[in-house]
């Protein structure tokens, strides 16, 4: 997790100034790239003047007001902001953990951490806002009860009504916008190009670009979220892959179970060798325990 | 082998060569065994897009490794075959080198290494690899094996008759 922040150095106000924070999030649709949750802070008597800044929701600006916004932001003393970048394989990874997180979860999580991670710093932080995830009532108890003193205003279109979530929404967009422009593939393919587009699964230069750099086996680049069902699709013609714990997701709904989980357990020793009768558990009968618990078996051919 | 004979007869004879190539492939630190069945055998660019880092962390002894596969996080770590045991990547043999026997590989039952490895890296879902995961619990029957098979020297027969006498 990549975290990039306003120096606290800057900080003009003095330290027991009450101050008020939004946040917001940037990249939570997309198929490919990071999903970076962004704040804002200043102090409660800078309120007014945050609200003058022409911040708006970061979706209904130019890149280059963004940019501008974001800019001039950063040299303003009495507005601080911090970034959490989370990597599309975290996203990926923790969706698709043998016991899955999911978006909401891991957009909570984000916020939250931002909320420490500004109170760490000494910031005395008494009112927060952002926009909902999920259901806006037990969202805010989960923070209040995370962080009891602080009000939380959880409100659903919060960045085009509080200006300082508007402002987190500026820091969030241009973040997400630089880390997709600037991405540096950690695949070394020669054919992997870097036009994905806006990373919606709905664009069609991302689509197109989905296509053209999917793999046989290995899927996508690491870039891609694979837990996105849009990527399902586009694999439908590669190789099958299968994990113990999707199965486990099989047989808690199909009741088949036991069958498809044996499968598993056999590849490690017996691997591929048992086409079409993989059901079969590798330890045989009349065979001593130590060699069972290990899935040892005597193979007496190759094939 | 006689083209007469009949496929299930083929495991009966056969032969595996384990030094057929002039310069075998070192395939050291790079076979994987993955928690996960790849329905797919055959070339496939992994070095591109397999990419394992060194996580720092150790457990259990192990050293950890991480990557990714089709989007899960998988933990892995070396493990090292032991002293006396290689790991070899064998193929059917053919006559002309470096044609594979296709489409008649029923008949043949002679195998060659092409490749020999001295660790294999094993990966786990999610979980970090330990002491107890089935892999390195295998490696107990190279013990076992040796008590089984190690030729019986003279000195241990002769502790045994000791043993005898005594009793």
């Amino acid at each position: 997790m990549d975290s990039e922040s306003f120096p606290t150095s800057l900080i003009k106000w003095s330290s027991d100034e009450p101050c008020i924070m939004g946040i917001d999030e940037a990249g939570r649709g997309p198929v490919l790239g990071p999903m970076v949750y962004g704040c804002m802070y200043c102090p409660l008597s800078y309120k007014n003047t945050v609200a003058s800044l022409e911040f708006a929701d970061s979706k209904t600006l130019k890149e280059e007001k963004r940019e501008e916004l974001f800019e001039n932001l950063k040299l303003d003393s009495c507005i601080g902001w911090e970034v959490d970048v989370i990597d599309p394989r975290e996203l990926s990874a923790k969706m698709l953990k043998k016991t899955k997180i999911n978006l909401n979860e891991i957009s909570h999580n984000s916020a939250m951490g931002l909320i420490r991670r500004v109170l760490d710093l000494g910031v005395i932080l008494t009112e927060v806002y952002l926009d909902t995830v999920g259901d806006a009532d037990k969202y805010r108890i989960k923070i209040s009860e995370r962080f009891p003193g602080i009000k939380i205003v959880v409100s659903k279109k919060a960045d085009s009504i509080y200006p300082i979530v508007s402002g987190a929404s500026i820091v969030a967009k241009v973040t997400r916008d630089r880390a997709v422009r600037n991405w540096v593939l950690s695949e070394t393919a020669e054919n992997i190009d870097g036009e994905f587009g806006s990373g919606y699964p709905a664009d069609p230069v991302t689509k197109a670009w989905l296509k053209r750099n999917k793999h046989f086996v290995f899927g996508f680049p690491s870039l891609v979220r694979f837990s996105w069902g849009t990527c399902s699709s586009y694999l439908k013609d590669g190789v099958e892959v299968a994990w113990e714990a999707d199965e486990e997701d099989a047989d808690s709904s199909s009741k088949n179970t036991g069958k498809r989980k044996i499968k598993l357990t056999n590849i490690g020793i017996s691997g591929g060798h048992k086409k079409g009768n993989e059901a079969v558990q590798s330890s045989g009968k009349g065979r001593c325990m130590f060699l069972q618990t290990r899935k040892l078996e005597l193979i007496k051919q190759f094939k | 082998m006689n083209p007469g004979v009949s496929p299930a007869l083929a495991g009966v004879t056969g032969s595996v060569d384990l030094h057929s190539t002039d310069s075998a492939v070192d395939l050291t630190d790079k076979v994987h065994l993955l928690p996960c069945i790849v329905r797919y055998n055959g070339p496939c660019p992994v070095s591109d897009y397999f990419k394992t880092n060194i996580t720092g962390v150790e457990g259990d002894g192990l050293k950890v490794q991480e990557a990714y596969f089709r989007g899960r996080r998988i933990q892995g770590t070396a493990v090292p075959l032991p002293n006396g045991y290689h790991g070899y990547v064998l193929g059917k043999k053919d006559g002309v080198k470096g044609k594979e026997l296709k489409g008649s590989d029923e008949e043949s039952n002679d195998w060659s290494s092409y490749a020999e490895f001295q660790n294999i890296t094993y990966w786990n879902h999610d979980d970090m690899p330990s002491n107890d995961d089935p892999i390195m619990r295998c490696f107990h029957w190279f013990t076992i094996a040796d008590a089984l098979h190690k030729p019986v020297t003279e000195e241990d027969l002769s502790t045994v008759s000791n043993v005898k006498h005594q009793s």
